[in-house]
């Protein structure tokens, strides 16, 4: 969806003070960085300036692009290698670790949820991580286009595949 | 009376459970209640919820307010390309995710260039800056600027490689530019400074009728009809090299930065250029009092537009050494800059200093 060329959003910023806090978290969620959320925050609402969507509609459309956009620089690696080079740098200073042994184990612990997150089937990774970002049963389903009834499906089918995920790995480190 | 059933409810159904205890049938409930094998697995859901919120849990404190300003600032400092040098890492990476804007104006500085000679043949210059105009713009316009690449095909043929160097003498060995000389600092100016160059950034549009009509269908209009001879025309855009000399003192904008870039100039393989000049000013995705503006200066082709965001800026002009120079100043009058142009190199002053202060660095660099 897209805005006709020369129809500016006249609500941008309305809609940007209103739903960026959903959005960051959503984004967080997905990349365990406030910083690298942040910066996908400011391309979904950059699309969204560009699109037609309905501002009722909005809140939806913001929270699954931010899980879709999430997930694509999750799963490029690039800015997760690049933000752990810099924690490993000790150049991410907004999120200081009181010692070394905590930072790495944080480290550790965040790059595990990252990969299994990135495994995880596209539509069950946004419907977890929506319904963790506060998303009603209801929202979820009309943003994914299921059925409530199956929004418990597929979120539990996605908690029960990340926590084999994370067990497998803590199990091998 | 309402009798629980033997069939168990799917996972689904345990998992709404705890979230939603409402929307899940009383006859479910009531079976769960009073079965084990469901108890069992409500527990299970209930562990894995947990662990997946603790797994995913980041913590987050918005604010909203600076999430906004650097929003207008990256989207701005996209479209003018200037802001690399001063701003924090994370600005600088999402010039790369918000290079529409970028594209988008410097097809507007093609536009600009107004040359009323066609052009035949080999490449020929049709457009060289010899002033900066300010063109009072708001975010909302650089958002809704129409991305040149839905109008044809657009190629950067040689990327600028921005890095740092040693010193001076490494900055005008990289670039051909000799960095300016600052012979007094303004007061609370310390130190060294640090240089950064880049090369020369050349890209070349070619105008397609077809993906242009392709692109308003989708929007849902109808583009005015390309005038003959546009299809397939190709225009060359090169900007640079430059070189800037920074004194950061730490900070994310620095307390005085002197940036020099060879101008840009822009040409042509072979369009009419009035015409697609007045043809580009006429697509429905520029803001019409944009190119209102835009149509005031396409007179002679030396005019480089400088979009500045009412949001963000104002604008006014003075004088640096002879020439017109354009001078910025951030809402809060924190951040002054000066910029100007003279014998085919752009000049930038800027910094966390007063008006004044900018002008008197701008009107010494050697």
């Amino acid at each position: 969806m897209t805005t006709p060329p020369g129809a500016v959003r006249s609500d941008l910023e309305q809609v940007f003070r209103r739903d960026y806090p959903r959005v960051l978290a959503v984004a967080a969620r997905v990349l365990g960085s406030r910083d690298d959320a942040d910066d996908v925050a400011q391309e979904v609402f950059l699309a969204f300036g560009r699109s037609a969507v309905p501002a009722g509609e909005a809140p939806g459309w913001l929270a699954v692009a931010a899980a879709h956009t999430a997930l694509n620089h999750l799963r490029s690696g690039r800015r997760r290698a690049a933000r752990e080079k810099a924690v490993a740098d000790g150049v991410g200073r907004r999120d200081p670790a009181p010692d070394v042994a905590e930072a790495v184990v944080t480290r550790d612990e965040r790059r595990r949820v990252r990969a299994a997150l990135a495994r995880l089937p596209r539509k069950q990774a946004v419907a977890l991580v929506l319904r963790h970002s506060g998303l009603s049963y209801a929202d979820v389903a009309a943003a994914l286009d299921l059925s409530p009834g199956s929004v418990g499906t597929t979120v539990r089918r996605a908690e029960s595949a990340l926590r084999k995920e994370l067990s497998n790995h803590a199990f091998t480190d | 009376m309402r009798s629980p059933t033997d069939r168990h409810p799917t996972d689904g159904t345990l998992r709404r459970l705890l979230d939603e205890p409402a929307g899940v049938a009383d006859v479910d409930r009531d079976h769960v209640a009073g079965c084990p094998v469901c108890l069992r697995g409500l527990a299970a859901a209930r562990e894995d919820a947990v662990t997946a919120a603790t797994a995913l849990s980041c913590e987050t404190t918005p604010d909203v307010d600076l999430a906004w300003r650097r929003f207008s600032a990256a989207t701005v400092a996209s479209a003018t390309g200037s802001a690399a040098a001063r701003t924090p890492a994370p600005t600088r990476r999402r010039l790369f995710t918000l290079r529409s804007p970028v594209v988008a104006v410097l097809g507007l500085v093609v536009v600009l260039g107004g040359a009323s000679a066609a052009a035949a043949g080999d490449w020929f210059q049709i457009f060289r800056t010899e002033q900066v105009v300010p063109v009072q713009v708001s975010v909302n316009d650089l958002v809704a600027l129409p991305d040149l690449s839905n109008y044809g095909d657009l190629q950067v043929t040689s990327e600028p490689h921005v890095h740092a160097v040693a010193d001076a003498a490494a900055a005008e060995q990289a670039t051909g530019l000799r960095p300016p000389g600052v012979d007094r600092l303004p007061r609370g100016v310390t130190g060294e400074p640090s240089y950064t160059v880049g090369g020369q950034v050349t890209a070349e549009f070619t105008f397609s009728a077809e993906k242009a009509a392709r692109a308003a269908a989708t929007a849902g209009h109808s583009l005015p009809t390309p005038p003959p001879g546009l299809d397939g025309s190709r225009f060359r855009l090169v900007a640079g090299p430059g070189a800037a000399e920074i004194w950061s003192e730490g900070r994310s904008i620095p307390a005085l930065a002197v940036v020099r870039l060879a101008a840009p100039t822009a040409y042509s393989s072979g369009a009419p250029f009035a015409t697609a000049r007045d043809y580009l000013l006429s697509l429905p995705g520029l803001p019409a009092h944009l190119a209102d503006q835009l149509r005031g200066f396409t007179g002679a082709g030396t005019t480089l537009p400088l979009p500045v965001p009412a949001e963000l800026a104002t604008s006014s002009t003075a004088d640096v050494n002879g020439h017109q120079a354009t001078v910025l100043a951030s809402r809060d009058r924190t951040v002054h800059g000066v910029v100007w142009v003279e014998n085919g190199v752009v000049t930038g002053v800027a910094g966390l200093l007063g008006e004044d202060e900018v002008l008197a660095v701008a009107r010494h660099v050697g």
